[in-house]
């Protein structure tokens, strides 16, 4: 069964090709990890997928319906964060699911103690529920990133898109985020997208994996098929062995396994 | 190697060349000198030109102002002076600065304080009945500081209902929220309030009002909606796009993108604005006073018209006290607001003033 299907979708910017006739289907609940190196179209494979962007050509199916807008069922997580700093934690956490309620009630924050509590729920599985009344602004970067995770799960989507929303943090928070969006995901059952450069934290948290160089899919496949060569096909000329011995024993083994076959 | 030896060598040729025609120099030098030397004469003299120009414009625009030969009475010019710098002799002997006659017209006009309410407040033991009537009957808060509260008050009640207009303004003549055309509709009506100054304003409302602080008060909220307006148009230029397309993507209402993306961005900065235009508010409240509308600046005028120069020097300290105050207390409010504002010291809001009085003036 498929839920997400991306039919020879091409965007150029001018001249520019960001995307080139990419192709895949994703079945529900899946955790897909995208690969490339900047410029290899990833963002603007999930801001496509998102509705942000609208595609040159081909086609998103999501659930059946084409994406043409932004739609409350497909959440996007931010690089950035792109949480409103001067709003609590629990606010932005709210401000998620706006779409359920009139302009007044989002705004006074008035709405069902039903939806209060879905926001102190998704700050809960991100872990932030003590920090609920805290100011955005004042909280690290990787709790910023964990509220826009809560945010994504309160407006109750299916498919969770994460633009490398470990990009900007340090190693140890990148793993806390990526331990958060992973669990969100599976206890949700959500279809994720999650795009990333760090190759070992993405051997540890994906179940697929699609790979972009110059706006193409280069590959596509599952754990036991991303082998040092794709790596090294990916990224280029890279150290990438490097990447696999930092990671801990668990991928170290897997490592392992992938160079004897 | 020996690339490199034959490079030395030509350098070092070269250099003995220059030494060698130290009295004679080359050609490319001399060219270069007379370059330079030319477009220095042509410099000098576009600035000789700029400046017959600029000294030839303002003969004529003294002639506009009849500063040319101008009707100058020095002898009462240094009485009234004298009337503004009331002199007594302490002991006798010292001459020395009247004060006293400052302080008394303070009191008596009621600048500062007026006794028939504040004696409702301050009396012992306090009467809770005349501290009812105070806060409810007479709504003494801001009539307790005399004229100074009536050019106060202007300045906030006209601050408090531009804001809504202004925000509503500002956020609609942003290009991000009306498409391009569209949103000249509003700045437009913003650029056509600002192009009249409050003073105009105020004559405008007289026949709507009468001559008083109500129509000063309306004057200065339109002014307002015309100030403020812009400038939460050009804060609303500086956002960020992340936190527009985060709200677009829970597929928020636009008036929701609207307030959540983009208002709540500028939310700290907006007050900080709006407390600044109250500021200028209070010291426009001074201006239209002046022709008739009450508070400090029509004491001002008044005692002016009665050539009693005493009693104006003691307004202006009443108005100099009133704008410090407020604008002590904005300044303060606002640099708490946004840590990266640096604070106005003291010196420099008192050296200051007379420039932002006169700014306030033409708006």
């Amino acid at each position: 069964m498929t839920y997400i299907e991306v039919d020879g979708l091409t965007k150029r910017f001018g001249d520019t090709v960001a995307l080139d006739d990419v192709s895949f289907e994703v079945p529900p609940g899946e955790f897909v990890i995208v690969l490339g190196v900047s410029g290899s179209g990833k963002s603007t494979l999930l801001r496509t997928l998102s509705g942000l962007l609208s595609p040159t050509e081909g086609e998103i199916l999501i659930d059946g319906e084409p994406m043409i807008e932004p739609r409350p069922d497909v959440a996007m997580i931010f690089q950035q964060h792109n949480i409103i700093g001067d709003m609590t934690a629990y606010s932005n956490s709210l401000s998620g699911g706006v779409h359920r309620s009139g302009f007044l009630s989002s705004v006074l924050q008035l709405q069902d103690t039903e939806e209060k509590h879905r926001a102190l729920d998704a700050l809960d599985t991100v872990g932030l529920l003590e920090e609920a009344e805290q100011k955005a602004r004042r909280m690290s970067g990787g709790q910023q990133q964990r509220v826009g995770i809560a945010r994504a799960l309160v407006q109750q989507p299916s498919v969770l898109l994460a633009d490398e929303p470990v990009a900007s943090l340090d190693p140890g928070s990148a793993q806390d985020v990526m331990e958060y969006l992973r669990t969100a995901s599976d206890d949700r059952d959500l279809t994720t997208f999650c795009s990333l450069h760090q190759v070992n934290i993405a051997r540890k948290f994906g179940h697929r994996f699609i790979g972009l160089r110059d706006g193409k899919k280069v590959f596509d496949g599952y754990r036991d098929e991303l082998t040092i060569d794709v790596i090294d096909d990916l990224y280029g000329d890279i150290d990438t062995e490097g990447m696999f011995v930092s990671d801990d024993g668990d991928a170290d083994a897997e490592t392992d396994e992938v160079a004897t076959t | 190697m020996t690339t490199d030896t034959t490079e030395s060598d030509g350098a070092r040729g070269s250099a003995g060349v220059g030494t060698d025609s130290a009295t004679d120099p080359p050609n490319r030098i001399t060219e270069q000198f007379e370059n330079i030397k030319q477009t220095r004469r042509r410099r000098a003299l576009g600035w000789l030109g700029l400046f017959v120009f600029l000294a030839f414009t303002t003969l004529q625009a003294f002639a506009a102002t009849e500063l040319l030969n101008p009707d100058a009475r020095l002898e009462t010019f240094r009485e009234s002076l004298v009337g503004f710098f009331p002199i007594t002799d302490y002991f006798g002997v010292i001459p020395f600065l009247d004060v006293g006659r400052y302080l008394e017209f303070i009191r008596e006009g009621g600048l500062l304080y007026d006794p028939e309410i504040g004696g409702l407040l301050f009396q012992f033991p306090p009467n809770p009945a005349d501290i009812y009537a105070f806060f409810f009957l007479e709504l003494g808060i801001f009539q307790i500081f005399g004229e100074a509260g009536i050019t106060l008050a202007m300045g906030f009640v006209g601050t408090i209902l531009g804001f809504p207009f202004a925000l509503v303004f500002g956020t609609l003549g942003s290009e991000r929220v009306t498409p391009f055309p569209f949103n000249f509709i509003f700045r437009g009506t913003m650029s056509f309030i600002r192009a009249v100054p409050a003073i105009i304003w105020t004559l405008i409302f007289i026949p709507f009002l009468g001559l008083g602080p109500s129509s000063a008060a309306i004057a200065i909220a339109f002014d307002t909606i015309g100030n403020l307006g812009r400038l939460f148009v050009d804060e609303l230029e500086e956002i960020e796009d992340g936190p527009i397309e985060a709200m677009r993507t829970t597929g928020a209402s636009k008036p929701q993108i609207v307030f959540f993306g983009m208002l709540s961005q500028v939310r700290t900065a907006f007050i900080a604005w709006t407390l600044y235009i109250f500021e200028i508010n209070v010291r426009i409240g001074v201006t239209v006073g002046v022709i008739g509308a009450g508070g400090l600046g029509y004491v001002l005028a008044s005692q002016q018209n009665l050539l009693r120069f005493t009693n104006m020097m003691a307004t202006l300290l009443a108005i100099f006290l009133l704008i410090i105050s407020v604008e002590l207390f904005s300044q303060r409010l606002r640099s708490r607001l946004r840590s990266d504002d640096v604070e106005m010291s003291i010196w420099e809001l008192i050296t200051g003033f007379p420039r932002r009085m006169a700014d306030s003036m033409l708006k």
